[in-house]
């Protein structure tokens, strides 16, 4: 369905010296650097999949999007998508495929928004059947008919994101690209958006990329994940297979009567640990130890704790997927 | 013609919207009309004090009549050819939005041009259709005999027509630098200007001497607003229509090549602004 084979996308970048002298050195010496937005990635999508891309800001997500959508054009590499190449026939390539934005809209700004979906039912010839059925669906998966007669500047940020997921999927795309959908909603807005996302993908079979830095959105919809970090592919596999590779760490959260006590405590030479193996975030209200329990076991590691402080309170949690992500950006996997 | 009906089908839509659009804001359209009149009125007291001073009845085969017509005629023809591509272009490119086009199955060009064609019929319809039957009416009551004939009309239609082309993508073309230099402001103004003087808004075309006259008229900016007014005024002949006309063309055939070979190069070099 989606193969992406050995795709790199380099941007010449200006470099300016800093300040007004700079600035006017740069209007008439440029100096250019190249940049590897994205540096040689390959994955491939099977169809009817939902595949989580995270990273973190600036990693090359929404470059590789661009690319996919036919946006941009590769510097180097192959993409295929729907047996097509996407910035070859961009016009031809579009139709088969729905993309939302999340910080941007395809709504038209001034218009009432029913007007959005009648230009767009045009603009990608959709029968009249085909799109009242569609209508109906989208309605009621997204709630839109609260609103479908105000004008698109009226409305809140989760309508108008519900609006724009209904808007790239009006003419039944195979294949839908969705960066960051839920930036920026509140968890009832966020849940609702999941669940229709689930349901499009079911009945419908429709491939989707999702982009997002909500890891409950991963969590929910994605099995498999692809990540990316600085412009490299870094992980390629399902979330479970993560959170076991990864997941070996669990963190203990206590709070102290008194926050001195604590530097009684030395783990490294009590447990004759690497520094690696363990990790210690202090605030004002709570300690949070992180550490990997192949190497130190839990109730040692209470039984540690409780005998050397005294505790107001004390936790042990799994580490989240977050935590996961954190770790790998930081040191397993950029070394 | 399946092709015409088709490129009809696909872009009806763009310009209902913008109709649409044009209505949503009444108020500032209404007042856009309001202060263009008065603009109007001024140059036309100007020109009075210039007829009024030089003593003599024409100036350069002007009459005071001719220049009435000029003033408000020309302010018509440049509502009607006017362009916002370069700004609405150039917003797009620096903040990025160009990608939501860009994820259409539409020319870029194009729908932005029947957008924009949507913005015109408000136009044509509160704004020059009225202003038009008053100049008709002065100049029954200054030359005392109709002077409006249905086959210079519809001349000027096709002439306005294709000025308007010409201006549209002759702004395309200043939007796209907004690749190149990100920030067009500066150069927008500058373009405002050179089209407002080397196209006879400010001043008609044939009041410039000898040798600049010619070369002026040679340029593209006269095509937009000089030549359609001039046509609508009958001040050319047979032949000078088919001249003017063809020089018309040949100006918009050059700039939509142009804009197509910047969009072109721009698609392979595109970065896109933000997230």
């Amino acid at each position: 369905m989606i193969y992406v084979d050995g795709v790199t996308k380099e941007f010449k970048k200006v470099v300016k010296d800093s300040g007004l002298k700079g600035s006017v050195k740069s209007l008439f010496n440029r100096k250019y650097n190249i940049v590897k937005a994205v540096n040689d990635i390959s994955f491939h999508v099977p169809k009817g999949e939902i595949l989580g891309f995270i990273g973190a800001n600036g990693a090359g997500k929404s470059t590789t999007i661009k690319m996919l959508t036919g946006i941009l054009t590769p510097t180097e590499g192959r993409i295929e998508i729907n047996g097509q190449i996407p910035f070859k026939n961009r016009k031809k390539y579009v139709k088969e495929i729905g993309v939302v934005f999340g910080q941007r809209t395809q709504l038209w700004w001034d218009l009432p928004l029913v007007e959005t979906f009648s230009v767009l039912k045009q603009v990608y010839q959709v029968e009249d059947k085909a799109f009242n059925e569609r209508m109906a669906f989208l309605n009621e998966v997204l709630e839109l008919n609260d609103f479908i007669k105000s004008p698109v500047r009226t409305l809140s940020l989760g309508q108008r994101m519900r609006a724009d997921l209904a808007a790239s999927m009006i003419h039944n795309p195979k294949v839908l690209f969705l960066d960051e959908p839920t930036i920026g909603l509140d968890v009832a807005v966020k849940n609702n958006i999941r669940k229709a996302i689930t349901e499009i993908n079911e009945q419908e079979k429709t491939t989707i990329i999702l982009t997002t830095h909500d890891l409950n959105d991963i969590e929910s919809l994605c099995k498999r994940i692809v990540m990316i970090d600085k412009g490299k592919l870094v992980y390629d596999g399902s979330l479970t297979e993560m959170k076991t590779q990864f997941g070996k760490y669990r963190e203990v959260n206590m709070s102290l009567f008194s926050n001195e006590d604590f530097d009684k405590l030395n783990f490294v030479s009590e447990f004759k640990v690497n520094d690696e193996d363990i990790k210690i975030n202090r605030s004002k209200e709570k300690i949070t130890v992180t550490f990997n329990s192949e190497k130190i076991s839990i109730s040692n590691m209470l039984s540690y704790i409780l005998k050397n402080v005294q505790v107001k309170d004390i936790s042990v949690n799994d580490v989240n997927i977050e935590e996961i992500i954190c770790r790998m950006y930081g040191k397993e996997v950029s070394d | 013609m399946k092709k015409i009906s088709d490129f009809i089908n696909l872009y009806k839509p763009f310009t209902k919207a913008g109709i649409q659009s044009a209505m949503a804001y009444r108020t500032s359209f209404l007042c856009f009309a309001l202060g263009q009149s008065i603009y109007c009125f001024v140059m036309y007291f100007i020109w009075k004090a210039v007829f009024m001073s030089s003593g003599e009845s024409t100036f350069m085969e002007f009459t005071m009549a001719d220049m009435t017509v000029y003033v408000f005629l020309s302010n018509l023809v440049g509502f009607l050819t006017n362009s916002d591509s370069t700004d609405n272009l150039a917003d797009e490119i620096h903040d990025g939005s160009i990608i939501m086009r860009m994820i259409k199955p539409v020319n870029v060009d194009y729908s932005i041009l029947t957008f924009e064609v949507g913005n015109k019929v408000m136009i044509i319809t509160c704004i020059f259709l009225p202003v038009m039957i008053g100049v008709e009416i002065y100049r029954y009551a200054v030359l005392g005999y109709v002077a409006f004939s249905i086959v210079n009309f519809l001349i000027f239609v096709v002439s306005v027509v294709l000025s308007y082309l010409l201006s549209f993508y002759l702004n395309l073309i200043f939007g796209y630098l907004a690749f190149f230099l990100l920030n067009i402001w500066g150069f927008s103004i500058l373009k405002g200007s050179i089209i407002s003087f080397f196209s006879g808004a400010l001043i008609p075309l044939a009041f410039f001497p000898g040798i600049v006259r010619t070369i002026f008229e040679q340029l593209p900016f006269a095509s937009i607003i000089y030549v359609p007014t001039m046509i609508y005024m009958g001040k050319y002949s047979a032949l000078e229509l088919v001249f003017v006309l063809s020089k018309q063309l040949f100006w918009l055939v050059v700039f939509v090549v142009i804009s197509r070979m910047i969009w072109g190069w721009a698609q392979k070099r595109l970065a896109v602004q933000g997230g």
